[in-house]
């Protein structure tokens, strides 16, 4: 029989002692401060935020370290030490007063797209249609599963003392997941199939996941690429040839709605405790409104709204126009949040506010 | 179960069918109860936890919704008189019966009548609130709410 190592051998020790009614017990005792908590379900059942409380409720401004992999609010024997795998772990950076709320918010709010989307309703359309639907969705395909990415990757930076934050983003990046699945799902299901992909979407996701940081990535990729996709399912509902459609951005609309109301918070979070670095949001949103601006008007963004928005390949440029409005309702929306989160982007918004094509003669 | 915005009506329901006169606290009171009486058909989508102010011409009715009911149901004489959160659904009388008239006649919404359709122009109804995070609860809660005007249809609703 091949000799044992050590752990094993100090194992089996431990279980001789067991054998002998020898327990140690100690963990019973060991984490008295946290010990005979109570929490109420209300009346949606038991909330994050109802057993946040207390001594579970003491979120440290700068992450401990040595909690390494340790749930916070449990006993730390001395042996712990940390592996050093987070490395956002400043409260500042991170975190925002509403992300347990959200996080019962999303996990109670989920939808999948195999039973809940009316597939059935699906119906033929003219080509033109079908054609502007299935381009829409290879955009929106191609945006959300970046969405994915990025969230996780930040996600898994994050130290484990802010659970609420990183509980929150795992239920946004299931949100991307089942987006990119949707659209997909829709561009494969009618008899069209996935059309062209958008360099200058490209562009703005290059931006994104090169953004240097947390909170210029969430101004970017929530604030402005999400508060931007909002709008547009907002009005996807409303140019949707079908109720499968219609049903598909209302689903969105609520997750986006969820994602943009922790980014809002988070960004006055953040810059309430560090004022100091507006300039560096300011400055990653100069280039994400540009890259913005020329994605917009892409063919292959704006023409597939137009036809939908004029109902037809023969109306497109009633479309154009009907989608000023949607691009002028992006920008207010996109620029109302940010007053929320503190930082007055008007005076400084490098795209115009609206789109001039009564000067254009449209 | 899909979320289809017209395939839902008709949940547990029963008993006599309400009559109410639109608008009116009495009427939204209806809805209240049809709500919980539907109530399982509001758990799929999740609970909610906002406050609508319902504009009709110059009227103002205020909907609290908490969990997968309604908490109160108000009358104000101001839009100030409303709670601090809340966001606002706003039209003529006219486009909000044709919405109402609409979802009765067809157990819920044809395309162009629900909530998305017909707010996203600003016109017939409007969205609007004290500012923008408030009014993104109406995105956020969106399916409940276009599911409560739905519960519309179980109304026989007079102007």
């Amino acid at each position: 029989m091949a000799r044992h190592t050590t752990i094993v051998d100090t194992g089996l020790d431990r279980l001789r002692e067991m054998a002998r009614g020898n327990f140690s017990l100690a963990w019973m005792d060991s984490n008295p401060s946290g010990w005979g908590h109570t929490s109420v379900p209300g009346p949606v059942g038991l909330r994050l935020v109802d057993v946040e409380t207390g001594h579970y409720a003491k979120i440290p401004e700068r992450a401990s370290g040595r909690a390494g992999l340790a749930p916070r609010g449990s006993y730390l024997p001395e042996t712990i030490t940390s592996p050093g795998f987070y490395d956002l772990n400043d409260r500042s950076l991170l975190w925002s007063d509403n992300a347990a709320g959200l996080y019962d918010e999303a996990v109670t709010r989920q939808w999948n797209s195999v039973t809940d989307i009316p597939w059935d309703l699906l119906q033929e359309l003219p080509a033109d249609l079908e054609k502007a639907l299935c381009q829409m969705c290879t955009g929106l395909a191609g945006i959300e599963m970046v969405a994915d990415d990025v969230t996780a990757r930040w996600m898994s930076r994050i130290d484990r003392d802010f659970h609420e934050v990183k509980l929150f983003l795992a239920t946004q990046v299931m949100d991307e997941a089942r987006h990119t699945d949707v659209f997909r799902k829709r561009a494969l299901a009618n008899g069209g199939g996935l059309l062209m992909d958008s360099p200058c979407q490209q562009q703005l996701l290059s931006a994104v996941i090169q953004a240097p940081d947390y909170t210029t990535a969430g101004a970017l990729m929530h604030i402005l690429c999400e508060g931007f996709s909002l709008t547009l399912f907002h009005a996807g509902e409303f140019l949707a040839p079908t109720e499968v459609e219609k049903t598909i951005f209302r689903l969105c609309m609520q997750d986006e709605g969820r994602h943009l109301a922790y980014a809002v918070r988070h960004l006055e979070w953040f810059l309430r405790h560090h004022p100091e670095r507006a300039e560096e949001i300011h400055s990653i949103l100069d280039v994400g409104e540009q890259a913005m601006f020329q994605l917009t008007l892409e063919p292959q963004t704006i023409e597939p709204r137009a036809i939908l928005g004029g109902g037809g390949l023969h109306d497109i440029q009633l479309g154009i126009s009907r989608l000023a409005f949607l691009y002028a309702r992006q920008v207010r929306d996109y620029l109302r949040r940010l007053k929320i989160a503190g930082l007055d982007r008007e005076p400084r918004i490098s795209i115009p506010v609206e789109l001039p094509l009564k000067s254009l003669g449209i | 179960m899909n979320l289809a915005s017209g395939q839902l009506m008709g949940g547990a329901g029963g008993g006599e069918e309400k009559t109410a006169v639109f608008p009116s606290v009495e009427w939204f009171e209806k809805l209240a109860e049809v709500m919980l009486e539907n109530e399982a058909s509001y758990r799929r989508f999740g609970p909610l936890d906002c406050t609508l102010v319902a504009v009709v011409d110059d009227q103002f009715f205020e909907v609290t919704f908490l969990g997968y009911g309604v908490e109160s149901v108000r009358h104000l004489y101001a839009l100030s008189d409303a709670a601090p959160s809340h966001f606002i659904l706003q039209g003529p009388l006219a486009a909000w019966r044709e919405m109402l008239e609409n979802i009765r006649a067809n157990a819920g919404p044809d395309l162009e009548h629900t909530l998305g359709s017909l707010t996203f122009r600003d016109e017939p109804l409007r969205i609007d609130g004290p500012d923008q995070l408030e009014i993104d609860a109406f995105y956020r809660y969106h399916e409940s709410l276009q599911r409560f005007f739905n519960d519309t249809a179980e109304i026989d609703t007079t102007y």
